[in-house]
């Protein structure tokens, strides 16, 4: 039995009729406008950002 | 219709899942004490949450659902029922749902009302624990549909939910050469699996492309069922709770 972690691969993103979606990782599937995706893709980076430069905790 | 004339309505309840440990007689009991059998017309609600119940609804034709409303007015559907489901069995010690409970296309059922349920729980132990091991196989496709929702992706979550159609159909005679009747929306895919219909389109349309399955006007055909249920990683096993 394994214990759920963070994500090590990326989920994929898909335009589809004018909508993005993103699937993965892991059980993720959601659908959002072009504005919604961009504005979380943003988001994304920006805390990635923050994470890059915190001590990692343990899993 | 049975040799003393009653209407014979359990022919598919328990089918593929326990039926055999029913007697007969209990069968009979059952076909004799229904309340009465109704047709509903597609998308009636039958049941509102928070309404107190005082019957039990057998499904014998027609597709049903349970579902819950978020505050935006989203709906999640919480349970796709077949023929041969207890629909609100468990209503009968509980009262009131804490959901709605609807058709999704033109049903048949039959009602018991709960005095004769009661009546049943007093006079027949095991006719009772069968009618309570069928609420449990409900609880365990709930079980499998957190695990869906939770743990497999978009195309997972379709895949594991047709895959499961197909056999609790199949249970009750209504697939013929891997295929069968589903007459749903991709709506209401969408609302059984926590996506939106542009996901599921998506899905279909990809599943259809790689000859796994086709969903289309309210028939389901699956070209390849080992790696359709590979994709959903699913096992039949909870739908018979053990047997």
């Amino acid at each position: 039995m394994s214990r759920l972690g963070p994500e090590t691969m990326a989920g994929k993103a898909t335009a589809e009729t004018g909508f993005v979606l993103l699937d993965g990782p892991g059980g993720v599937a959601v659908a959002m406008t072009a504005e919604a995706a961009r504005e979380t893709g943003r988001r994304l980076i920006a805390a990635a950002d923050i994470a890059d430069e915190q001590p990692r905790a343990d899993d | 219709m049975r040799d003393d004339g009653a209407e014979r309505v359990t022919d598919k309840f328990l089918c593929g899942r326990g039926r055999q440990r029913l007697g007969r007689d209990e069968l009979a009991l059952l076909d004799r004490t229904v309340e009465r059998v109704r047709d509903l017309p597609p998308r009636h609600t039958l049941i509102r949450t928070g309404e107190q119940v005082k019957v039990s609804t057998l499904l014998l034709e027609g597709f049903m659902c349970r579902y819950m409303d978020d505050h935006a007015g989203y709906r999640q559907l919480v349970a796709v029922h077949v023929p041969g489901d207890f629909v609100d069995l468990h209503a009968f010690p509980m009262e009131r749902l804490d959901h709605d409970v609807a058709t999704l296309s033109a049903c048949r059922i039959a009602m018991w009302t709960h005095a004769t349920l009661e009546e049943i729980v007093e006079t027949r132990p095991h006719l009772t624990r069968m009618l309570w091991f069928s609420t449990l196989l409900d609880a365990s496709i709930h079980r499998e549909w957190i695990f869906r929702m939770g743990r497999l992706d978009a195309e997972g979550r379709i895949a594991h939910f047709m895959c499961e159609m197909k056999v609790r159909l199949d249970m009750v005679g209504l697939v013929k050469n891997d295929s069968f009747d589903l007459p749903l929306k991709q709506a209401d895919v969408a609302e059984a699996c926590g996506l939106t219909g542009v996901h599921v389109n998506r899905v279909l349309r990809g599943l259809r492309e790689r000859d796994l399955l086709i969903f289309r006007a309210g028939q389901v055909r699956i070209m390849n069922w080992k790696q359709l249920s590979a994709l959903a990683q699913f096992d039949p096993a909870y739908l018979r709770g053990g047997l």
